[in-house]
Parts: C-alpha cells; structure tokens; sequence
C-alpha cells in the first residue's frame, strides 16, 4: 500500500500550491515547552521563513499527542499533517520548494552528515540535560512538562516521560555519561559546527540550507534560554562566528515580524 | 606503558575479524593506529570485564566499552590515526559518524536481530553455535530483545515490530546513508586521502558485516554491492590489515562450512559429556536423597552401634522402602 499512496500524496503536495492558512503546532510557549522541543520547533519556523512559506504557530497544550510521530513540531497543511523538520523539508521539496537544489552531490552529502550531527549530539545533549540531569528535571522540566495537568495526572505524565528518555539515554550509551561528559560533547559538536562554517555567512556560502534552519534553532534555543545553570550557554558563547550567525540569521527572517 | 592494554572481541566469521560493528569499528582503528593490543577473541560476554564486547582493559585497571571512549583512549595513549586531519576534516569525521549512527545503525540491528528469518537462519544461528553450553540456550534471545528494545527507544515507538512498512523505512535510510558516504568517499582510497582515519573505521565497521554476512533477506547488501567505491574501500581494508580473518574465509572455510560445524564442536564435546555426565549423577543423588537413602545411612551408622536386638525393625524399613 505504502509505496503507492506515497507516490499518490507526493503528487498530491505538488499539485496544490502551499495556502495561506498553514499552521503549525507547538506546546505553550510561555509555561510548557521544553527548550529541545523549542529548539525542534524554531528550527522549522526558520526553514519555511528561508522558504518564503507563511506559517501560522498556534500553541495547544496537547500537541504532543496532536503529532503524528509523537514529536514537536509538526504542521498542518491543506488536509495534511507533517512531523519534524526531516519530512517537513522532504513535504516542501515536492511543493517546489527547497533550499538545497543549488548544491552538489559532495556537498548534500556532506549537509545532511551535519545535519545528523546535530541531532545525534545537541538533541541528545538536550535531552540528557532536561532530563537526566536531577536539578534540570525537578526545577525545570517536570514541572513545565506537566503544567496543564491536575496533580494525580500531571506527576504520571512528568515521570513517565522522565523514564522514557532515561531508558533512550542508557540505550545508546549516554546513560553512565556525566554532567560535564555531556558538556563536552556540547562543545565538540559547536567547535565541528564552528570549523565548518569557518568565515562564511551560511554553511554552504551565499544561500541558507536546511541545515542553517537546524542549526539556528537548537543554537539560539540553547543561548536564549534560562536552565538551572549558564553552562550549556556559556559553552556555546565561546564559538564566536556562530554567535554572529545565530544573529544573522535572527536579523534576516524573524526581525520584520517578531518586532 | 608496561603491559599493553587487552581488548575483548567477539570473534570474527564470513571472513571478518569480528562479527560486532562496535568490535570492528575498534579493531579497525586500532589496525590503523598501530595500537600494540593484547587481542582476545571470546564468544562469551559474560568473560569480558565490562560484561559486554569490546571492552578494553588498560593497564590502569579500568575499563571501557563504548567504541568511541576506546579510541579516545588509543588516542591519549599516542596512537592516533586522525594525527594529519585538519581540523575541518575533523569536524567532518564527526558528522559522518552521527550521519551512521542515526541512519545506519537502526537498519542494521533491524537486519540481524529484528527480520524474522535473518536473525532466526543466522544471528541466532550463529550465536548459539559459537556460545558454550548453557549460555547457547537463552543469551542469543536476551540480546536479541536488548536489540529490540534499543530499536524501540531509537524510533520512539513502544510497540514497533518487524514488517514491511518498518523495514522499508530502515532499509531507505540505509541506502541514502550509503550513497551518501559512496558520493563522499569518490574515487579516493580513503576518506581523508591516502592514509585511515577514524572514520574509516567507523565506515568499515558498519559496512563490512552487511557485505560479508549471507543473509537470507540481502536488501541492504544488494544495495551495498550496487555502490562499487564503498564495496572495495571494504575489501581493501579487508585485504591490507586484516589478510589473515580475509584469506580463511575465501579459501578453505566457505566450502566444508556445513560439516565443518560438527568439527568445530569437538573441543566442547568433552565438556559437554563430562557436564551431562555430572547432572546425571546429581539427579540419580538427589533423587536418591529425597526417596530417603539417607535414612539408610543413618540406620546403617546406628547398626554398628545398636545392639543386635533392633536388626528386624531395620531390615523392616529397607523392606518398605523398597516398596515405596
């Protein structure tokens, strides 16, 4: 069924132009979400903006549950619903849209090589850092988790999470990592990021790519956020040309509207 | 520096050095580096230090078992492979390795411990065989649920099981991540020009077993066969450090494989006789002990002592013994 209802859906996304009313889903901003959701949310608004694609952010306390595959964020579009930011960039590829036509095969390759490296070692340093850390996860993340809950419901929800990223965590071998072990992998992935975009304005030169849109999310998420401690900030304030970046990019697509 | 450090691997078949990835990643790294390592090759997870393979023991006492604290290690240690790299060639090393570990890996426990006749035709197979006696019979299952449950946690799906749809997917990311890697590597022998750096060993340890292993279902291997810069990155590596697990396997061992399963048991067929011998005769015992041989005993002690006068109650109680 699978391979020829794709076909269909993909020819479907390319016959109808991207409306007006797309929107896009995300936890309460203020009270309930997380900063590595944050991250994951921004980092799609960015992409559609280098896109030139309108989205409206509507915030719902279950988005959660709303998404697909579970995770945040996702977007509404015509009568489709797609999750993260992998298959929202594939979505608007078969629209017409896409940010990494101009590259070669080197080039696309070497894109979404980082682009993993991303997820592979900020996300997971997110996580671990919201969650396994005890002080993070009492402070800061059960409770914000859990905020539109009443009590019974809101401790099973917060904890229940809790396990399910420490048994991720042990897993893929994070689980016996320390504090600071998870720091320095924060800061070895900034220095690779860093060594990559060397003086460029962009990760590959003049044009954004999808993994700028990446990148811009989880780094400015990481700096303009308040955790227990300024570590994870402070690790990534040391890399100065992707301060400049995060700026850059903050003045280019965000700055007309968030004004 | 005295002693070299000693390095735990499963052992190797299909004409590699090892079966594992994690194992191979190591072994290939250490190859490169020139890292003097006291190699034991064991079937049995339960001798390595760390209760899992590899596992590195240093000669400080500690251990290791993630592949990328090892070459951390190695690396501390002055053997470095990744000594010429620039330090963008550095941070591409890195994106690489998190491009396979995101998009590789889950095809590949997906391959070996999730598809049903893979992993019953040959994971399971081959670990039971090469497992001393009683591990054989649940140690394969127990890793293969770990798998599982890792497969779960990595796609965040409780209930994720094998099927088309799954394997599809997987199978998907594998073949991007392999083209990709095929358009990295180009026409150069390694990754980073002439000489291998830890990213070759990581591409090798995650490739070679798909290239190697027969599988019933060889989706990704036909994939793999399909891209011939990756297939002979593999077997050069093969070929150049690793000739000796390379040229059994061609020769020899491909042919008499399946007779030569019962030869490879002699060596556990003594300890196999010995240790049925020995729960017989624990089972004869016990059960001699629980139908009450040990009243006997008692009764015979006391015979010695007893006046004669007590002999008929006793040869009474053998009598109903026996009948009972």
């Amino acid at each position: 069924m699978s391979l020829a209802a794709e076909a269909f859906v993909s020819q479907l996304a390319a016959a109808e132009p991207w409306p007006e009313n797309a929107t896009l889903y995300q936890p309460l901003k203020e009270d309930q979400i997380l900063l590595s959701d944050h991250a994951s949310s921004l980092a799609v608004q960015a992409y559609l903006r280098m896109c030139g694609l309108p989205v409206q952010v509507l915030c719902r306390v279950n988005s959660e549950f709303m998404s697909p595959s579970g995770k945040i964020p996702f977007i509404h579009v015509g009568n489709q619903v797609v999750s993260e930011l992998g298959p929202i960039v594939q979505f608007t590829k078969a629209k017409g849209h896409s940010l990494s036509d101009g590259l070669d095969d080197v080039q696309r390759a070497e894109m979404k090589a980082y682009m993993e490296l991303v997820n592979n070692m900020l996300l997971t340093a997110e996580l671990y850092i919201q969650w396994c850390d005890d002080a993070t996860a009492a402070e800061i993340s059960r409770p914000r988790y859990s905020s539109p809950y009443s009590w019974p419901l809101s401790k099973i929800l917060a904890y229940q999470k809790q396990w399910e990223v420490r048994r991720k965590m042990n897993a893929i071998g994070w689980g016996g990592k320390t504090l600071q072990q998870v720091y320095e992998d924060v800061s070895q992935c900034c220095q690779a990021l860093s060594q990559r975009l060397g003086m460029q304005p962009y990760f590959f030169n003049k044009q954004p790519t999808e993994l700028d849109a990446l990148v811009f999310g989880h780094l400015f998420t990481i700096l303009t956020t308040r955790l227990t401690s300024s570590e994870l900030a402070e690790r990534v304030k040391s890399y100065s040309n992707l301060l400049s970046f995060c700026r850059r990019i903050e003045q280019t697509y965000f700055e007309d509207k968030s004004s | 520096m005295a002693a070299p450090d000693e390095l735990f691997c499963w052992e190797g078949d299909w004409g590699l050095p090892s079966v594992s990835t994690d194992c191979l990643v190591v072994l290939a790294y250490a190859q490169f580096a020139g890292a003097p390592l006291k190699l034991r090759k064991i079937c049995n997870p339960w001798r390595s230090p760390s209760g899992s393979l590899p596992a590195l023991k240093t000669n400080q006492k500690e251990t290791l078992s993630r592949p990328a604290d090892i070459i951390i290690h190695l690396r501390k240690q002055k053997f470095n492979a990744d000594y010429d790299l620039s330090a963008k060639e550095g941070a591409d090393s890195l994106a690489f390795i998190s491009l396979m570990e995101e998009k590789l890996t889950p095809a590949l426990i997906y391959t070996f411990w999730v598809e049903p006749k893979n992993y019953v035709d040959v994971t399971r197979r081959w670990y039971a065989e090469h497992m001393t006696f009683p591990l054989n019979f649940f140690l394969p299952g127990r890793m293969q649920s770990r798998q599982l449950e890792k497969l779960r946690l990595l796609r965040g799906d409780e209930s994720l099981e094998a099927g088309e749809e799954l394997e599809k997917e997987l199978y998907c990311d594998a073949a991007e991540c392999m083209n990709l890697l095929s358009q990295r590597l180009g026409s150069q022998k390694f990754f980073f020009g002439d000489s291998p750096s830890s990213l070759d060993a990581y591409v090798f340890g995650h490739l070679a077993p798909i290239l190697k292993c027969k599988l019933p279902n060889g989706k990704l291997q036909q994939h793999l066969k399909s891209l011939d810069n990756l297939t002979n990155f593999c077997s050069d590596i093969l070929l150049l450090y690793f000739p000796r697990d390379g040229r059994e396997s061609s020769g020899p061992k491909a042919p008499p494989q399946p007779d030569g399963g019962d030869f490879d048991n002699v060596p556990n067929k003594r300890r196999k006789q010995l240790l049925s011998a020995l729960v017989a005769l624990g089972a004869m015992l016990s059960y001699a002990l629980l139908t009450g041989m040990v009243s006997i005993l008692h009764v015979q002690q006391g015979a010695l002592e007893e006046p004669p006068d007590l002999e008929p109650i006793e040869s009474h109680q053998h009598e109903e013994q026996g009948g009972s």
